[in-house]
């Protein structure tokens, strides 16, 4: 079974602890969690602890009767939960207490396989062949707004560009990426047959 | 935010950017944790961020300094070469000089013999049949004054107006010009004056071919004078 959407099929076998089924959920919402939960917390222990205190509050849902009642929502599902945790984490005092709880089901952890070591030799090559065909402005100017973080404003100013410029600039980038990207990990948030 | 608003608002590149306001990167988080495009989209270029961080500082050095074209780099060099100060400063002095030359001498020159009473040799023409070329001195700085005596009409009104050749040493015709009869009774001479510019003037022989034009446009051979010019400068 291809991964298309979420359906009532892909919760069972996830509930069933069905082992693909729990790889793929993990490694196609862990990037999404960290995406969101970046830019909301600065300590990494902080994000790892609220993408697993939601991997664990959605299972819980699931494996309840009546869990989820649209099954192709899952993934907006993981979202509200994420945000919920999320609001826990800054109410609590220390703001660094862990939100682990014990008797909770493990999910499993996604280990980097030899295939994920080349995907990533892959992608690094192909990064740099698209930095190295960007103009030396341009490349220059990816430095100054994601390496040095400096003011978007103030470095758009600096280079003579706009925002607009700047945004087309990263799309570009990444649809060039894309292709590239899609064949060595997009793979891997596909389930296989007999998930 | 449905799907079609977060790819016109790019808003894939603007979470990246930080661009978004709350309310708005809250709307496109609900979307994609649903969309699988716009995830995947996400995933694609946060991946290529954090990639472009790891190399960018490196890339500095390896980037491959631009060659260009053999014909592009002549092309550039030919231009660039009249633009060194070897060639630039030599070519902008000449055209400095040109133009106060022109500036100082020429137009004043030009003005004042446009605008200023001017003296001139006068030597009086005689018919070719009448004998010898006549010998005639001048300077191209002056030019020459040419009285030219028209006979009388054999009768009043025979001749509308006059035409004149001039004809150079080689031959060539110099120059034409016309001047209406005089509306006087005929037995009157008629006088004009040919003033040939300094510039026109060469040594040799120049003839003058006057030729008289009816009213009905008959063109009748008058007289031809014939001088030799000698050049004093």
């Amino acid at each position: 079974m291809q991964f298309s959407s979420f359906d009532a099929d892909y919760v069972r076998n996830l509930c069933a602890g069905d082992r693909r089924t729990q790889e793929h959920f993990v490694g196609y919402f862990t990037e999404l969690l960290q995406l969101k939960l970046r830019s909301r917390l600065q300590s990494p222990h902080a994000i790892e602890d609220v993408r697993q205190e939601t991997f664990a509050r959605v299972l819980s849902v699931l494996r309840k009767d009546g869990g989820l009642r649209q099954p192709e929502r899952l993934g907006a599902f993981v979202n509200t939960v994420c945000t919920h945790v999320l609001f826990e984490h800054y109410r609590s005092k220390t703001g660094g207490e862990s939100l682990d709880v014990e008797g909770r089901p493990e999910l499993p952890d996604k280990s980097a396989s030899a295939l994920d070591i080349v995907a990533a030799r892959q992608i690094k090559d192909k990064v740099r062949e698209i930095l190295l065909g960007l103009a030396p402005r341009d490349s220059s100017l990816l430095k100054a707004v994601f390496l040095d973080e400096r003011d978007r404003d103030e470095v758009c100013r600096e280079f003579g560009v706009d925002r607009d410029y700047l945004r087309v600039l990263l799309h570009r980038a990444k649809q060039e990426f894309k292709t590239e990207y899609e064949k060595r990990v997009g793979n891997q948030m596909a389930m296989g047959a007999n998930a | 935010m449905d799907h079609s608003e977060a790819v016109q608002q790019m808003a894939a590149e603007r979470y990246l950017l930080d661009e978004l306001t709350p309310d708005a990167r809250e709307a496109f988080e609900e979307h994609f944790f649903d969309c699988r495009e716009c995830a995947l989209d996400l995933r694609t270029g946060a991946a290529f961020v954090e990639e472009a961080k790891a190399q960018l500082p490196g890339l500095a050095g390896a980037r491959p300094a631009p060659v260009p074209s053999r014909s592009l780099k002549i092309k550039r060099e030919w231009w660039l070469s009249w633009l060194q100060p070897a060639f630039a400063a030599p070519a902008f002095a000449m055209l400095l000089l040109v133009v106060g030359y022109q500036n100082m001498i020429t137009l004043p020159a030009l003005r004042d013999s446009a605008n200023q009473p001017r003296l001139l040799p006068w030597a009086p023409l005689h018919g070719a049949t009448r004998g010898a070329p006549l010998a005639i001195a001048a300077d191209r700085r002056h030019g020459v004054a040419l009285p030219v005596d028209l006979p009388p009409q054999p009768s009043t009104g025979t001749y509308a107006s006059y035409s004149f050749d001039l004809y150079d040493p080689q031959g060539k015709l110099a120059w034409t010009g016309a001047a209406a009869a005089a509306a006087d009774d005929a037995g009157d001479a008629q006088r004009l004056s040919l003033v040939i510019p300094g510039a026109m003037l060469r040594n040799g022989a120049y003839t003058v071919a006057v030729t008289g034009i009816a009213a009905h446009g008959e063109r009748t051979g008058i007289d031809r004078y014939v001088f030799n010019l000698h050049l004093t400068d």
